[in-house]
């Protein structure tokens, strides 16, 4: 079976076309066609605002469940960093981890660790790069979709530099084999996600050539379990190895707190990372090295697979940053051999994908831009969404395209009914 | 530029108006990235008319941006009612620059406005009258 294109999917009998989150996608993805929302493949970025704010659970997700570790002869888990922050706060991440362990996972590993290691490299990185700057953090599977689309002029500002969870996952898997002396194929190795973009960047990956993953569980879909756990663990041993440097990549900026540059930028949420790649695109913030952006508000805690809210977990993770420290625990030295030594490479090139222009011919591109600014003056421009696209622009756009009539617009329509009445 | 082949699209921006500053150069990529011109020319727009826009956020009191597209150029032509620029030759030296210290607070006032307007155009050309405005024509070749 072919791989979904998307990490999120409509549940038709469910829509009830209300367009909430047609209004909501920051790429003008979804319309409204008899009554249910669809989406456009092509221009979904996977950001998931669609996925948060639909009244009528009428859109799932479509990561790994917890039923499906049953597949795999032994099964990592390698959670987010985002998962320290779920807990009350006399809960430590070492709890957790053994939490995990106690509910199936034969090995549980500290992703938070490798995230370390990875600011490390960041820094070598940022240290010898000669630009284009600002170099733009690569974490985010949404943000890397979205600069490939829309700002494909940035892909070169992409920092290359594999992700943590990647590198993490390709060293476990090897190091389960080993000890376990089964074929690599044999184990699962698992991430726990707050959101579900990420088994997008598993199942379709930018910048490799097959992920390491061999999928994404919710963070919410363990919870409960998980909480059960924690209520009697009878192991005692170390799993937690990071510092709060690893912990801190749970929140906007956590990237950026392990480095030494100062001139970086952290910036969160969908609108406000568009705006800052505008920014970047007019040549505004040539002066920053590293920018590093994530599209959940404040960061991955942010995720609309999370189940505390992010305010608290922000404050738990700050905490716990406190508690672990900001001095890494990841050797310089050892991250220096890694990182010349290629364990960061990225196996394959990240390349631009814009959208297609209105024309493939320009000339007939221009005929349609100015036709499409002749349908917008002939609408109300009060941008109701009731013919099923977001705002009255993009119904031109979508007119013009020969994908909707200009019949739609129920202003229109309603005028045309009055004087023929 | 024969007129029915030419998409023509006008602009105001009003001095100091530093919350909407900045929209009229990326409404003009937009268009560009739906024409589908290539990805150098749209870079090189992109940071050119955001440039000129700023220029007349920061020093005029209104201005117009006119931008018009056909099959072989792009124009863009900024007018402004300001100040003017006395010594333009001046101007279009790296670092030279008028700006208030509030102006540079924010991060504005290097001096590369004008510079980096002709590094990035295929023609620019700059008038002015001290006193009455001062106009930006730049050109691009597709």
């Amino acid at each position: 079976m072919e791989k979904p294109r998307h990490s999120i999917r409509f549940v038709e009998e469910k829509c009830v076309g209300c367009g909430t989150c047609m209004r909501a996608c920051p790429t003008k993805a979804i319309r409204v066609v008899h009554g249910k929302a669809r989406v456009n493949d092509e221009r979904c970025i996977d950001c998931g605002e669609c996925f948060r704010l639909c009244p009528h659970d009428a859109i799932v997700s479509e990561t790994t469940s917890y039923a499906d570790l049953e597949k795999f002869e032994c099964a990592i888990a390698l959670p987010s960093p985002v998962l320290y922050s779920q807990f009350a706060p006399d809960v430590l991440p070492n709890q957790i981890l053994l939490a995990l362990k106690k509910i199936g996972f034969e090995y549980v590993a500290d992703e938070a660790w490798d995230c370390e290691l990875t600011t490390n490299a960041l820094q070598e990185y940022l240290d010898t790069s000669e630009g284009p700057f600002p170099k733009i953090s690569n974490t985010c599977p949404v943000v890397v979709r979205l600069i490939a689309m829309l700002y494909p002029n940035l892909v070169k500002n992409l920092v290359k530099l594999e992700i943590p969870r990647e590198s993490a996952a390709k060293k476990f898997r090897q190091k389960a084999s080993k000890s376990r002396e089964i074929p690599p194929e044999k184990i699962g190795v698992l991430h726990i996600t707050p959101c579900p973009a990420k088994m997008i960047s598993i199942n379709h990956p930018v910048g490799l050539e097959k992920s390491n993953l061999d999928g994404a569980i919710p963070i919410s879909d363990i919870y409960g379990r998980l909480l059960e756990a924690l209520k009697n663990l009878e192991e005692d041993i170390v799993l937690q190895l990071s510092s709060g440097i690893g912990i801190a990549w749970a929140i906007s900026s956590g990237e950026i707190m392990g480095i030494r540059q100062e001139n970086c930028l952290a910036v969160s949420g969908v609108h406000d990372v568009i705006r800052v790649l505008n920014d970047v695109e007019a040549g505004r913030l040539n002066d920053i090295v590293f920018l590093e952006c994530l599209i959940c508000p404040d960061g991955c805690i942010g995720g609309s697979l999370t189940v505390q809210n992010r305010h608290q977990a922000r404050r738990k993770v700050r905490r716990l940053v406190k508690m672990f420290g900001e001095h890494t625990r990841v050797s310089r030295e050892m991250a220096l051999r890694l990182y010349r030594g290629g364990y960061f490479n990225l196996q394959a090139e990240i390349l631009p994908n814009p959208l297609p222009p209105l024309d493939s011919d320009p000339g007939k591109a221009i005929q349609k831009l100015k036709q499409r600014d002749k349908i917008l003056m002939t609408l109300p421009g009060k941008n109701c969404s009731a013919c099923g696209a977001p705002d009255c622009r993009t119904l031109a756009e979508d007119v013009v395209l020969g994908q909707a009539s200009i019949d739609d617009c129920v202003f229109l329509t309603l005028e045309k009914l009055k004087r023929t009445a | 530029m024969a007129a029915d082949n030419t998409f023509i699209q006008e602009y105001s921006i009003k001095g100091w108006d530093f919350t909407r500053a900045g929209e009229a150069s990326c409404e003009i990529k937009n268009i560009l990235k739906q024409i589908g011109v290539s990805q150098d020319v749209i870079r090189r727009v992109a940071i050119a008319s955001y440039e000129a826009e700023m220029n007349v956020v920061m020093y005029a009191r209104q201005g117009t941006m006119r931008c018009e597209i056909d099959t072989t150029k792009i124009k863009i032509t900024i007018e402004d009612e300001g100040p003017g620029i006395a010594d333009i030759d001046q101007a279009m030296q790296e670092g030279f620059s008028t700006a208030t210290p509030e102006m540079r607070e924010m991060g504005f006032g290097a001096g590369m406005g004008l510079p980096n307007i002709k590094r990035n155009s295929d023609g620019c050309e700059v008038t002015s009258v001290v006193g009455k405005g001062t106009k930006v024509a730049m050109s691009f070749n597709l």
